[in-house]
This record gives C-alpha cells, sequence and structure tokens, in this order.
C-alpha cells in the first residue's frame, strides 16, 4: 500500500471514529437534551409526526448513522487479513 | 429479574402445539449434538473452538445468540414497559459492540490462531510475562461471569417451560409428582449438558446457529404482532402517544436512566459483553479476519433493528395496552413506585403477557403457532448464552486451573475427559441451586445471584484495560495488569451484596449507600474502570516492562 493510500485511510478511520463518537454522545449521552421533552412544559411535544415517540426517532436516527459508519468502515478501511 | 410470577397469568389453551415445538426444538439440539460429535475430533483446540474453522454465518449467529440472553427477551421489553422510551437508549450499545468484533476480535483471532491459545487467561498471561496471578484473575473474572449466567438462564428456561405448558400444572413421572418447572429445567439442563458434552463448541455454534435465527426471527415477529394487535402502525402509535410524558422522556418513569448512564453503558457495558470468555473464545474460533469483519458489520446491522422493532416496540405497547400504576409522591412530585397491571402481573412478563393475552385472540388460527413460536424464541435466547457459558466455564476451569495447577503433566485427551467433567458438574450444580430456591422459600441463593447478573458484565469490563493495552498500545507491565484489575475488581464487589455481608450495618451499609448513588449516575463496570485504569497506568510507569520479544511478537501477530 503506497504512503498516499495509507495518508487518506488513517483519515478516514479519524474521520469515521470521530462520527461514531458523535453518534454515541448524540443519540445516548447528553446530546439527547437538544430533543428531550420537559414532562413540566405543557407545551413540550412528545411525539413528532404520525405520533411515533420523539425519543424513538432519535435514537434510530443515530443508530442507522452507527451501522452506516461500521459499514463505510467495512468497505473502505477493515482488512481481511 | 424474578421470574416467580411469569406462571400466574396462563392466558389461552395453546392445543397440542407445544408438545410437537417443544418436542421438535428438543430433538432438533440432540440431533445437532450428535452430529458435532460425528464431526469432531478427539482435541483440545476442537473441543473448545471447532478448529478454528467457524465461517461467517456460524460465527455471527453464535456471537449474537450469546449476546442476546433471556434478560434482552424478557427484562429488556419489562423496563421498556416501566420506564418508558428512556431505555430505548440501549439499543445505542449494539453498534458498539458490533464494532468491537472487529476492532479487538480481529486481533484476539490471529494473536489466538498463532500462538494456540483458548481462554482469554492463556494470551492475557502469556503477553505479560506468564503471570500465574494475571491467569488466576482472568479465570476469576470468567468464573464471575459465567456462574450467574448459567443459572439465571436455567431458571429462565424452567419458567418458560411453565408458559408452554400452562394447561398442565403437574407432571407425573414414575409415581412421583412433580411441577412443570422442576421437569422443564431439568429436561433443558439435560439436553443442553448432553449437546455441549457431546460436541463442544461445534455442536454449541450450531445450536446457536438455529437458536440464533429463532431469537431474531421472535423478536421481529413480536413488534409485528404487537402492532397488529393494536390495528396497525397508526393505532399504536396514536395508543403511544397518550402515555404519561415521564414515560416519553428520559430520565424515565423512575428517573432510572440519564444520559450519562446510558453513555458509559453503551461504551462499557457492550464492550465488556463482547470480551467475557464466551464471547472471546467465539473470537478465536472465528475462521478468518473477514469472518468477524462480516460478523461486525452484520451484527450492526442485524440486531438494533431487532431491538428498536421488535423487543422495545413490545414493551411499550404493553405499557399503552395494560397501563401499570405509578405511586406519585405528594410532595415531590417524584414518581416512588410502578406497580405492573394485573394482566402483567410482573415486569418481565410484560413480553408474555401481552402476546399471550393479545396475540392468540388477534392472529386467529396462526395465532397459537405464532405464540409458541416468540415462546420459543425466548427459550432460545436463555438456552444459547447458558450452553455458552457452560462451555466458555469448561475451559476456563481446566485451561487455566486444572492444566496450569493440578495436573500440569495432563495429556490434551485428559484435559478434553476433563473438561466434560466439568460441564457434568457445573451443569448438575446449577439445575440443584436452581431447583432449591425454587423449591424452599428461606433459601433464597438465587436473590443474590440475580443481582450478581447485573454486575457481572462490570467484572468483565475490568479486562478491558489490559485487553485494549495487550492489543493496542503495549506501554503496561505485569504488576500494573494485577494492580489495576484487582483495584477494579474490588469497587465492582462494592456494587454486590457483599460489603453489607461482610462489614455488617455500619461500614457495609455506608458502602452500599454509596454504590447505589453511583449506580444512578454511571455503569458499575465504568466505575470499576475508572477506578483500574489509572492504578494500571500509574503502576506500569514504576514496574518492569513485559519481555520486549513477545511485545514485538505480539504488534506483528497482531497487525497482521
Amino acid at each position: 500500500m503506497s504512503q498516499v493510500e495509507k495518508s487518506k485511510r488513517r483519515i478516514l478511520g479519524v474521520m469515521l471514529a470521530l462520527i461514531f463518537a458523535l453518534a454515541l454522545v448524540m443519540g445516548a449521552g447528553p446530546g439527547i437534551y437538544l430533543v428531550n421533552p420537559d414532562p413540566a412544559d405543557p407545551t413540550a411535544r412528545f411525539s413528532i409526526f404520525g405520533g411515533v415517540p420523539v425519543i424513538f426517532a432519535w435514537v434510530a436516527l443515530w443508530c442507522m448513522v452507527q451501522a452506516a459508519v461500521a459499514a463505510v468502515a467495512y468497505f473502505y478501511l477493515w482488512d481481511d487479513n | 429479574m424474578d421470574f416467580s410470577i411469569l406462571a400466574q397469568n396462563s392466558g389461552p389453551d395453546l392445543g397440542k402445539m407445544p408438545y410437537i415445538m417443544f418436542g421438535a426444538y428438543l430433538v432438533l439440539l440432540m440431533g445437532i449434538g450428535g452430529y458435532g460429535y460425528i464431526k469432531s475430533k478427539m482435541s483440545e483446540e476442537d473441543y473448545y473452538l471447532a478448529g478454528r474453522r467457524q465461517s461467517f454465518i456460524v460465527t455471527v449467529l453464535t456471537i449474537m445468540a450469546a449476546y442476546f440472553s433471556s434478560a434482552g427477551m424478557l427484562g429488556f421489553p419489562g423496563t421498556a414497559y416501566k420506564e418508558g422510551v428512556a431505555f430505548f437508549l440501549m439499543t445505542l450499545n449494539l453498534p458498539v459492540a458490533g464494532c468491537a468484533i472487529y476492532l479487538l476480535g480481529s486481533r484476539i483471532g490471529r494473536i489466538g490462531r498463532v500462538k494456540g491459545y483458548v481462554t482469554p487467561a492463556d494470551m492475557i498471561s502469556d503477553y505479560y510475562d506468564n503471570s500465574s496471578i494475571l491467569r488466576i484473575l482472568v479465570a476469576f473474572i470468567g468464573f464471575l461471569y459465567g456462574v450467574p449466567y448459567l443459572i439465571i438462564q436455567i431458571r429462565a428456561g424452567g419458567h418458560i417451560a411453565e408458559q408452554i405448558f400452562s394447561s398442565t400444572p403437574t407432571v407425573m413421572i414414575l409415581g412421583g409428582q412433580y411441577s412443570v418447572f422442576t421437569v422443564g429445567t431439568t429436561i433443558l439442563t439435560l439436553v443442553m449438558m448432553l449437546y455441549v458434552l457431546v460436541g463442544g463448541m461445534r455442536s454449541v455454534a450450531l445450536a446457536d446457529v438455529v437458536q440464533g435465527s429463532l431469537l431474531l426471527c421472535g423478536t421481529l415477529v413480536a413488534g409485528g404482532v404487537t402492532i397488529y394487535a393494536f390495528g396497525g402502525v397508526g393505532k399504536y402509535c396514536e395508543a403511544v402517544s397518550k402515555l404519561p410524558p415521564k414515560a416519553l422522556s428520559l430520565p424515565g418513569i423512575t428517573d432510572r436512566f440519564s444520559p450519562w448512564t446510558m453513555l458509559t453503558i453503551c461504551l462499557f457495558a457492550s464492550t465488556a459483553s463482547i470480551i467475557q470468555p464466551a464471547q472471546w473464545m467465539r473470537l478465536y474460533a472465528a475462521k478468518s479476519a473477514r469472518a468477524l469483519k462480516q460478523s461486525a458489520v452484520t451484527f450492526c446491522a442485524i440486531l438494533p433493528v431487532c431491538f428498536l422493532l421488535g423487543i422495545m416496540l413490545v414493551g411499550l405497547g404493553a405499557r399503552a395496552m395494560y397501563p401499570p400504576t405509578d405511586t406519585v409522591d405528594a410532595v415531590t412530585g417524584a414518581v416512588t413506585s410502578v406497580t405492573p397491571h394485573p394482566v402483567i402481573g410482573n415486569f418481565d412478563q410484560a413480553l408474555v403477557a401481552l402476546l399471550k393475552n393479545k396475540g392468540v385472540e388477534v392472529l386467529g388460527t396462526a395465532g397459537p403457532f405464532v405464540v409458541m413460536l416468540i415462546l420459543m424464541a425466548i427459550l432460545a435466547a436463555a438456552m444459547s448464552t447458558a450452553d455458552a457459558s457452560l462451555h466458555a466455564l469448561s475451559a476456563v476451569l481446566t485451561r487455566d486451573i486444572y492444566d496450569r495447577y493440578i495436573r500440569p503433566q495432563a495429556g490434551e485427551k485428559e484435559r478434553a475427559w476433563v473438561g466434560r467433567i466439568v460441564i457434568v458438574i457445573a451443569a448438575l450444580l446449577a439445575l440443584w441451586l436452581v431447583q432449591v430456591g425454587q423449591n424452599n422459600q428461606n433459601f433464597k441463593p438465587l436473590q443474590m445471584i440475580t443481582e450478581m447478573m447485573f454486575v457481572a458484565i462490570a467484572f468483565s469490563c475490568q479486562i478491558l484495560p489490559v485487553t485494549i493495552d495487550m492489543l493496542f498500545i503495549r506501554k503496561g507491565t505485569r504488576a500494573g495488569a494485577v494492580c489495576g484489575m484487582i483495584a477494579g475488581l474490588a469497587v465492582v464487589f462494592c456494587f454486590t451484596p457483599l460489603p453489607s455481608l461482610l462489614l455488617g450495618r455500619g461500614l457495609g451499609s455506608d458502602i452500599a449507600g454509596g454504590a447505589a448513588y453511583f449506580k444512578k449516575l454511571f455503569d458499575i463496570g465504568f466505575c470499576g474502570f475508572v477506578v483500574n485504569l489509572p492504578v494500571f497506568v500509574l503502576v506500569s510507569l514504576f514496574t518492569k516492562k513485559p519481555n520486549p520479544d513477545r511485545v514485538a511478537e505480539f504488534k506483528k501477530i497482531g497487525k497482521g
């Protein structure tokens, strides 16, 4: 593998690791406060389109991001050997 | 988990379906055991690691089946029923575990293959200058993880048998009358013991292929039946949107799940579950890094779907259909206790009660078959985790204790037979403990062991710093690893009933109070890890480094 290719893989690896960590912090960590409805607030929205709970949609979104990172890593980063 | 109330809700009669499906399931498992025996060779490597030739399909299904225990099929829907959507965050632990299968697993598998390792302690102790203390510590952690899991899964299997044969209260055998629980646990344990005994990892892995497929289908069918029971997706969402606000937000009904708790669980408990002995041995058993790579991405793609659209939907649906009673403190407004709906009976029964009461009703003639399929899936989840724990326990006690300290001169054949004897003793001992706990109201060892189940993963987490150091960093020392692991284990023991038992009400109660406080904030394994890691690093700075040749060898093999 050439030096350029190694460097590209390293950058991709760092980017994927950062996106994965972001998805974890946003989905399961403090990022959830961005969408978490306050039970004491009478105007808070607990569901989005079609009555799907906001938290459910949020978790599903970040789960898809994590799975997408794994898929990209599978095709472009992880070695067979 | 408390399964004791499971049998109270018998639900509708499922006809002859239980006998046909349960019988077919047992015959299939025995057939797999026989096939594993025919294909096996009388070597230790073959018995414990199926000759290190497991394909991608077998690897991924056996990893998923061992990961998905009865806690996943019964406990998780129950927790979603109790706490609401806050528990859905648990799903995000799955892609972390999936990535760990490749990132840790490919190096573990490669080094294990070249060096001929069988247990986690083989690799860890060899890297750190063949340390006996480390070997014993890692074997001890394997024991602490494996024993509670084995007992709880057998017990869960007995209670699922009660559900499957709910119309048959007792069974007559040779003039004696026995409960379905007793007969069920005995048959399941004997069948599991036999197929693990005769075929080793080959039988366990093939049985897990069947059980893994069954439980993955079962979770999705359970989610589908729940939606159908409500009359479609729209009506399900409409019913769920009417749940109390606290059930639709964090930190949940009883304020149990803060984002920090969930974040540390997702990061540490998931990784710890992938390096527990049974999974570690599956990483050795995979035939190549490619098989692990494919397993990792499949795990990341499939299990979150089974969680989000399967068991979690059931838990939330059960809350909408059979709402529990939330007792609210008049002064603080906080929920002090949650009492399940009488139809549910017990939180862990949420999935079973919903499906048995609504599934048969809405699915018509297909109802008994579908409900039985889901009950069999729960049984498969319990059996697949139990067989993995039993098999790993045998390897740990034989390789790490018998071979090293009791009879170091034992040959490979002798060790394989000792491993089989360990399987018989461990299975029968676990069965005996389950029966004693069930029949004697004053003897409650299982209550303590159930609590231990929640800290079992935390014990496994204490191998994480040395695993990462050994595979990637290579700066730690034997003394650092030993001190870090002991410090981490000591912290995790504070979360068990042990301090109260040993130190009494004074100091013991203080420790228990502190542990309860931290348990609400973080994952238990993480609490041990944050003590383990600095001790490991500090001691490693001032102690003798491992043999540089071995470090270089590990680096070379690990990188491939």
